[in-house]
This record gives structure tokens, C-alpha cells and sequence, in this order.
């Protein structure tokens, strides 16, 4: 079963990685996104998340379900809160027969995030504060 | 009816996490966008590339009708990840 977290505690890459595990399963594909320092010229020194949170959980729902109709395991967790450099701010993790599967899921499942999913960042840049898009 | 809308990010900085804006059913999802830019001018950028969720969910109907129990929401362009 799919495990879906969005929450303000840090993320646990060793427990995410666990839920992942098992012998239905030949391939585990991970994608961590960190705070990142330079964008750029841009320097950011920390970042700021929020989330419509009973919103953002139904839309990872949406995102997850089908993957795992067609046989996958998804395991995705996402900070709220402040986050300094090099924090983890999303983890997606999908389980899979065969790693071109796994791989393939991985990116649907992060860009639809990206795109789907009602969470903000407010970046804190050494010139101003910037939210991001 | 008046309705409570939710706001958020660069929205809620703003106007804080609520405005109250004025409804007669059917309602343009755009003149919702409208009475709110409205309260901030400098928000009309962001409030024009922004989405209307009802009950949680991205409406993508152009017309609404809201009853005093919807949960209604203005979702400013996303940036999670």
C-alpha cells in the first residue's frame, strides 16, 4: 500500500526506503529534492513550505492510485516548514517489477507534484524573500 | 450568500488565510478571482494564474454554484518539490 506524508517532521530516508522493500518487487526508484543554494545569481539561504494540507493529501492520492493499480508501490513524503540548506523537502519513492517501470513512475509522480499538488515555498534570498513558482 | 474563501502563500501574506466575498448563484469562477483582486490590486497578477478548488477539489468549470457549506479555495500556482 502507497504511503503518503506531508508533515513539518524531518523525512527518513532509511524508513521511506523500507516501506518500499519487498519480493513482488525488482526495482526501487528514489528522487530526494534538496534546498538548493545558488540559483543562478540568486543565493538562498532557507525555504519556507506550506500546504493546503487535506488537499495536497488527496491530490498525492490521485497521483499515487493509479500507479498502483498497475502494480507499483509509491511512498511519497513532503516538508512543511523551515528548511535550511541541503534539508530534504520531498521524497518519491516507487517500488516496481522492473526498473524501467520504477523509473518512469519516479518522474510522473515528482513533475505532476510539481504541477498538481498545493504546496508553496517561500524562499528566503540574501537580496529579498521570493515566492517561488 | 456571502462565502468564505481560503487563501494561501503570496496570497495569505497578503489578505490573511481568509476573505469574504459576495456570491449569486451561478458565479463566474473569474468574477470570484475579481472580487478579490479587487481588495489588493497588487495581487491581480497571481490571482489571474490561479485555480478554484471546491470541497478540495481544482474546479475547471468556468461557472460555479456555491452553497454556504463548500469549502472554497484559491490556489495560487503551486511550488512544491
Amino acid at each position: 500500500m502507497h504511503y503518503l506524508r506531508i508533515s513539518d517532521e524531518p523525512i527518513d530516508i532509511a524508513d521511506l526506503y523500507q516501506r518500499l522493500v519487498d519480493p513482488q518487487y525488482g526495482g526501487i526508484d528514489m528522487f530526494v529534492g534538496t534546498v538548493r543554494q545558488w540559483t543562478g545569481k540568486i543565493e538562498t539561504t532557507k525555504i519556507e513550505y506550506s500546504a493546503y494540507q487535506p488537499m495536497a493529501e488527496k491530490q498525492l492520492e490521485k497521483i499515487a492510485m493509479p500507479i498502483e493499480k498497475q502494480g507499483g508501490r509509491v511512498v511519497v513524503a513532503h516538508r512543511t516548514g523551515q528548511l535550511g540548506l541541503s534539508d530534504i523537502a520531498v521524497f518519491v519513492g516507487v517500488a516496481a517489477p522492473h526498473r524501467a517501470e520504477a523509473f518512469k513512475w519516479c518522474q510522473y509522480i515528482i513533475d505532476t507534484l510539481k504541477r498538481e499538488v498545493p504546496i508553496w515555498k517561500k524562499e528566503y534570498d540574501t537580496d529579498k524573500v521570493r515566492w517561488g513558482n | 450568500m456571502k462565502i468564505k474563501v481560503k487563501l494561501f502563500a503570496f496570497l495569505q501574506d497578503q489578505l490573511g488565510p481568509v476573505v469574504t466575498v459576495e456570491v449569486t448563484n451561478p458565479i463566474r469562477v473569474t468574477d470570484i478571482l475579481k472580487q478579490v483582486s479587487q481588495l489588493a490590486p497588487q495581487l491581480t497578477t497571481t490571482l489571474a494564474n490561479s485555480r478554484l478548488a471546491i470541497n478540495q477539489e481544482f474546479i475547471d468549470r468556468d461557472e460555479v454554484s456555491l452553497t454556504a457549506n463548500d469549502e472554497v479555495a484559491i490556489i495560487p500556482p503551486v511550488s512544491g518539490g
